[in-house]
């Protein structure tokens, strides 16, 4: 997996690529953890180069997601490709993540999201 | 086909790799070949963090066997016994980290069962039919 954080203005994005598993989704968690904070910007993760995603990188995704609800964070995918978006379907998560179609659709609707208060 | 890796995550794409070509090769299409190569990557994942607790000096092992109608993909590991009955998928209601696993597992394959025969560790089978409707990664 490779990943590249892009800092625009009040928003983070993370360019994934490749496989996201259990060798590489530390990386992406580490990541994640890095850029949602307490009053920190909004954080899309770019899932357009994902070729692969395993349940511990759905699992880091959940996680992500926990913490922005914690920290009032708007916090989005896009991009997803469709094995992706089968296997948040089988795991009844794609409804709990708030997923955009590509990046331009997320930068325009991200800020009119409401940051979760809590689960 | 048999095939032994140590037990490092970055060796998964490896097995996932022999699932793929060998999928492939029988006739899957291409959306039960990705779901079969996830079912086994998640089998040996769960080897690795459950069965050896992370411990990166062990050893897995992977045989495909290819029938006229199914592949049968047989997993090896000489950790500890596992408790089938603890193995069982989350509650999808709950939003919380890990558990899904096994759901993929249950859902992309036909059978999966423990050899209680095997005495050195254990010997999961996952076999997937060639024709038989089942939940696919697309159908879900």
């Amino acid at each position: 997996m490779k990943l590249k954080v892009r800092n625009l203005d009040k928003i983070s994005i993370l360019d994934s690529s490749g496989d996201v598993d259990l060798y590489s989704s530390p990386r992406l968690r580490e990541a994640l953890l890095a850029e949602i904070q307490p009053g920190g910007p909004s954080v899309l993760v770019n899932m357009s180069e994902v070729a692969y995603i395993d349940s511990s990188g759905i699992a880091t995704l959940v996680e992500g997601l926990q913490l922005s609800r914690q920290t009032k964070t708007r916090f989005g995918l896009f991009g997803l490709r469709p094995n992706a978006r089968s296997v948040l379907e089988l795991a009844r998560l794609h409804k709990v993540f708030t997923i955009f179609e590509n990046e331009t659709e997320a930068l325009e609707k991200i800020a009119s999201i409401q940051p979760f208060s809590g689960i | 086909m048999r095939i032994a890796i140590g037990s490092e995550p970055r060796l998964l794409n490896i097995l996932r790799s022999v699932v793929r070509f060998r999928a492939q090769e029988a006739g899957f299409p291409d959306n039960e070949v990705e779901c079969l190569a996830m079912a086994i990557d998640e089998a040996a994942a769960n080897i690795i963090r459950h069965t050896y607790g992370g411990r990166s000096d062990d050893l897995l092992a992977l045989e495909v066997r290819g029938y006229q109608d199914r592949l049968e993909f047989i997993l090896e590991d000489w950790g500890p016994k596992v408790c089938e009955n603890q193995i069982r998928p989350r509650p999808l209601d709950e939003l919380r980290p890990g558990g899904l696993g096994t759901l993929f597992i249950a859902s992309f394959v036909d059978e999966c069962s423990y050899d209680p025969e095997f005495k050195h560790g254990n010997r999961l089978k996952l076999v997937k039919y060639l024709s038989r409707k089942v939940p696919s990664c697309d159908e879900a």
